[in-house]
């Protein structure tokens, strides 16, 4: 017996022992079921919980009870993986990020739900209604397969959160007019439809300093026409950097295509270079702390919320706090729009950009009454009625007859740019490799950002590491 | 002379008795290798775990009829220290030699690779070796704030003056916060559009002041900030030498007429030394691990990844196990080393004194 078949063996046995043992422990009568969850902390899961807790009745008649961790978003992927990988086998339902898919079902972790899907048509039907991109960002690996896996619990996508106050502002709109022939955007429709130049112009013109006229005021401190990610944490970079690439006609290594797909060429293709250059020289237009490399998606919505920039292109999951007037300096002045585009040769508006939020996915060693309940729950989740309730009460559903429907864009403000913006939706790399893939390239994107290497060395770094990684990982032939 | 008192002769190799440490031995490890070799990994995993058990019974039933209490005492301690501590070590030292994720199934036996691959490989030693040279450098940097500082403010507080106590009570208060709580405070303290730091450069120049956007900034950043944090330990150790000092030898070397430098050179000081070098050891220690502060200022940008951060990005992010702890023994490796060259000096200058 090799060593790798006994380190099969004994994962297969302690995993059947383990599941007896917790099956045993958690359904002690056929009337007690409870599904336990590894969730971030933050508004749309605290909702989900709520909806749960207060609205759900299970048809089987069964007591479910939803036994939820809420792990703050820093620690959230250290704890889950430090979970997975131990073998405690804690938790029925996992929020993961769309990427973790590969490293987490090649590990035997993450339970594929064809079978589920395929023995209840109501199911799939619902299943089916997700609009395909966020379907195949959530659910599927290999990426774009018919293999699914996850259930969308926040769909998310990048936004143009804006100050109307200032944008709006007449002696500005004048002045800005008269420095660039153009109208300064101010409303949603016209922010939907600026271009990355547009955006340059609007961080160029709004760079105050302390004491200079900000709106007919002076302004208490130095103010910033523009900000977006440009962190060096997890995906802090990568995420806003991905749109810009394939806007401007560039790719990264494209994970359909395994395994004749190439890195080398690809990621560093004139195109790419151009693309993450147009994104570095915005840099300089934001507050400085984007100099240093920790202006995440997190210090971005921070500076927007206490009044100091104009845009600031975020994700909708941090929206809440912005509207809120205890989180918020802002909170009566907001407007939201698109992402920026990039104007297409035939002078229309090319919109890529990756997506965000998070599916839920099952676990291998839920058991079969687990699941059945655990389906249910999702079937209940995913219905029309909680998904409005769900995006009424901050959330966003990728449910098409639920985004289509009139009333969703008077939910929350920025609900206007959900839906015309889903068929621009992309993901990368949902491979097992995605975190060697990431940080290599997050640090390769901070030296960029914060000035110390040019984008051609940049993508050329992380063009050679990706062709030697996926080659020796059999991913490019 | 013979305290131990023996109530009855050891058994025989093959007699069964309880305090037939030997036979347990024999058995056990019999009884281990057969069942590693027929039986799957997750049975003969606890057989070779209660085979030590049972080896572990039969010493301590041996020693207590013998009457070794010393041994008998010791025993829980050293059954601690070997599950918690050093079958964990001796089990990643294993690891180390295998081809293994965390987050796979599969394992390989791959020899020394992990370790080739730490030192030579042409894109992972380069990033190893310059993680170590930042570690090296935040080593050298923070133990020297932290000595300096610690040094001067224990020789203020081994004075009397008003408020000595609650002050005392103020300075020590940063080493018990929590590096996180003092991480967070630390970044908006260096924050351009936030911070104080920023806010006071500002007043003194056109140009907005950055302190984190390049190199320098960052390294004194993050030193800055661990010397603020770990500077009171040194005063606390340096202080308790420094109320240690007979208060005649002062008196004797006032009447003297000793100038100052040389009370302190020779009074003063010797009787600090041991301290000082204790307090530096400690410190060394922990600097050569020191990620915390790295991962909450910089994220490892503008430089400042140390091999600690390095390591828990290779182990815990991206599950590379076998790797990871490939590296973690190249360095515990280097930190037995280097104290044990510190001890060898320490102790030949204190026998030269």
């Amino acid at each position: 017996m090799t060593v790798m078949m006994k380190v099969k063996t004994l994962a297969t046995a302690a995993g059947f022992a383990a599941a007896l043992m917790v099956g045993g422990a958690k359904v002690a009568s056929a009337e007690d079921v409870t599904l336990t969850m590894a969730v971030p902390d933050w508004p749309p899961t605290r909702i989900m919980k709520k909806f749960f807790d207060e609205q759900y009745k299970p048809a089987s008649g069964n007591t479910v009870k939803l036994d939820v961790d809420f792990i703050p978003w820093p620690d959230f992927y250290t704890r889950v993986n430090a979970s997975l990988t131990s073998g405690e086998q804690k938790y029925n339902f996992i929020v993961s990020d769309s990427q973790w898919l590969g490293a987490f079902v090649e590990g035997g972790y993450f339970r594929k739900i064809n079978d589920l899907l395929d023995a209840d048509p109501a199911f799939m039907a619902t299943f089916k209604s997700i609009h395909p991109n966020p379907l195949n960002a959530y659910s599927t690996y290999p990426h774009k397969s018919e293999n699914y896996y996850g259930f969308p619990q926040f769909p998310d996508v990048l936004v143009n959160y804006g100050r109307a106050d200032v944008l709006c502002n007449e002696e500005e709109q004048k002045n800005f007019q008269a420095k660039y022939s153009k109208k300064l955007p101010c409303t949603g429709e016209e922010l939907d439809a600026m271009t990355w130049d547009d955006f340059k112009n609007v961080g160029e013109f709004f760079r105050r300093k302390k004491g200079e006229m900000l709106a007919g005021k002076p302004a208490d401190d130095d103010f910033y026409g523009i900000a977006f990610q440009a962190g060096k944490g997890y995906d802090f970079s990568s995420m806003q950097i991905n749109g810009f690439i394939w806007q401007m006609g560039g790719d990264t290594w494209d994970e359909t295509k395994v395994p004749n797909g190439q890195a080398e060429g690809v990621v560093n293709s004139p195109e790419a270079v151009k693309a993450l250059e147009k994104y570095l020289s915005l840099i300089e237009y934001m507050p400085p702390v984007a100099r240093t490399g920790t202006m995440d998606i997190f210090k971005s919505d921070e500076l927007f919320r206490e009044g100091k920039v104009a845009m600031n292109v975020d994700w909708i999951g941090l929206g809440e706090a912005s509207l809120d007037p205890k989180t918020s300096k802002v909170s009566d002045k907001l407007v939201f729009g698109q992402m920026p585009g990039t104007l297409g040769p035939d002078g229309k508006m090319i919109r890529w950009s990756n997506i965000g939020g998070q599916p839920f996915v099952l676990t291998t060693w839920t058991t079969d009454s687990q699941i059945k309940e655990a389906v249910e729950f999702v079937k209940w989740w995913l219905s029309p009625d909680i998904q409005h309730q769900f995006a009424a009460g901050g959330g966003q559903s990728a449910i098409k007859s639920v985004y289509e429907d009139p009333k969703y864009v008077t939910y929350r403000p920025w609900n206007r740019a959900w839906a015309p913006q889903l068929d621009w939706q992309k993901d990368v790399w949902h491979v097992p490799q995605f975190f060697e893939l990431l940080t290599q390239q997050q640090d390769q994107f901070d030296l960029a950002i914060t000035g110390k290497q040019d984008a051609k060395t940049t993508l050329d770094n992380i063009a050679k590491f990706q062709q030697n990684l996926l080659t020796e990982a059999g991913l490019i032939q | 002379m013979s305290a131990v008192v023996i109530d009855r002769p050891a058994p025989q190799l093959f007699e069964v008795a309880p305090d037939n440490w030997k036979l347990a031995i024999l058995a056990g490890l019999v009884v281990s290798i057969l069942a590693a070799l027929a039986l799957p990994a997750s049975v003969s995993f606890w057989i070779v775990g209660a085979m030590a058990a049972l080896v572990a019974a039969a010493f301590v039933v041996n020693a207590y009829r013998r009457g070794y209490y010393g041994g008998l005492l010791v025993a829980p301690a050293i059954a601690v220290l070997f599950v918690m501590n050093i079958f964990p070590l001796l089990w990643s030292l294993g690891l180390s030699f295998f081809a293994y994720q965390s987050n796979q199934q599969s394992i390989r036996f791959v020899g020394l690779a992990n370790y080739v691959k730490a030192l030579t490989n042409d894109l992972a030693a380069p990033a190893n070796w310059h993680a170590l040279i930042n570690t090296a450098m935040f080593v050298v940097f923070t133990v020297a704030a932290q000595m300096i500082v610690g040094f001067l403010l224990a020789l203020l507080f081994s004075k009397q003056f008003p408020l000595r106590k609650y002050l005392l009570i103020l300075v020590l208060t940063p080493m018990m916060l929590s590096v996180v709580a003092s991480g967070v405070f630390f970044t908006y303290y260096y924050d351009p559009t936030f911070g104080i730091l920023s806010y006071v450069m500002n007043q003194f120049s056109n140009e907005q002041f950055i302190l984190m956007d390049n190199k320098v900034g960052a390294v004194a950043g993050i030193v800055f900030a661990d010397a603020w944090m770990w500077s009171p330990f040194v005063m606390l150790l340096v202080l308790a030498g420094l109320v240690s000092v007979p208060k005649y030898l002062y008196e004797a070397a006032a009447i003297d007429r000793v100038s100052g430098w040389r009370q302190f050179w020779n009074i003063t000081f010797p009787y600090i030394r041991g301290l000082l070098m204790l307090a530096l050891l400690f410190r060394t220690i922990e600097a050569f691990k020191l990620a915390d502060l790295v991962i909450l200022l910089t994220k490892g940008g503008n430089d400042t990844l140390t091999i600690s951060y390095h390591l828990i990005r290779i182990a815990n992010e991206q599950n590379k196990t076998s790797e990871g702890a490939a590296i973690s023994y190249l360095m515990l490796f280097m930190v037995i080393v280097l104290t044990n060259l510190y001890l060898y000096i320490a102790n030949r200058r204190s026998q030269g004194a």
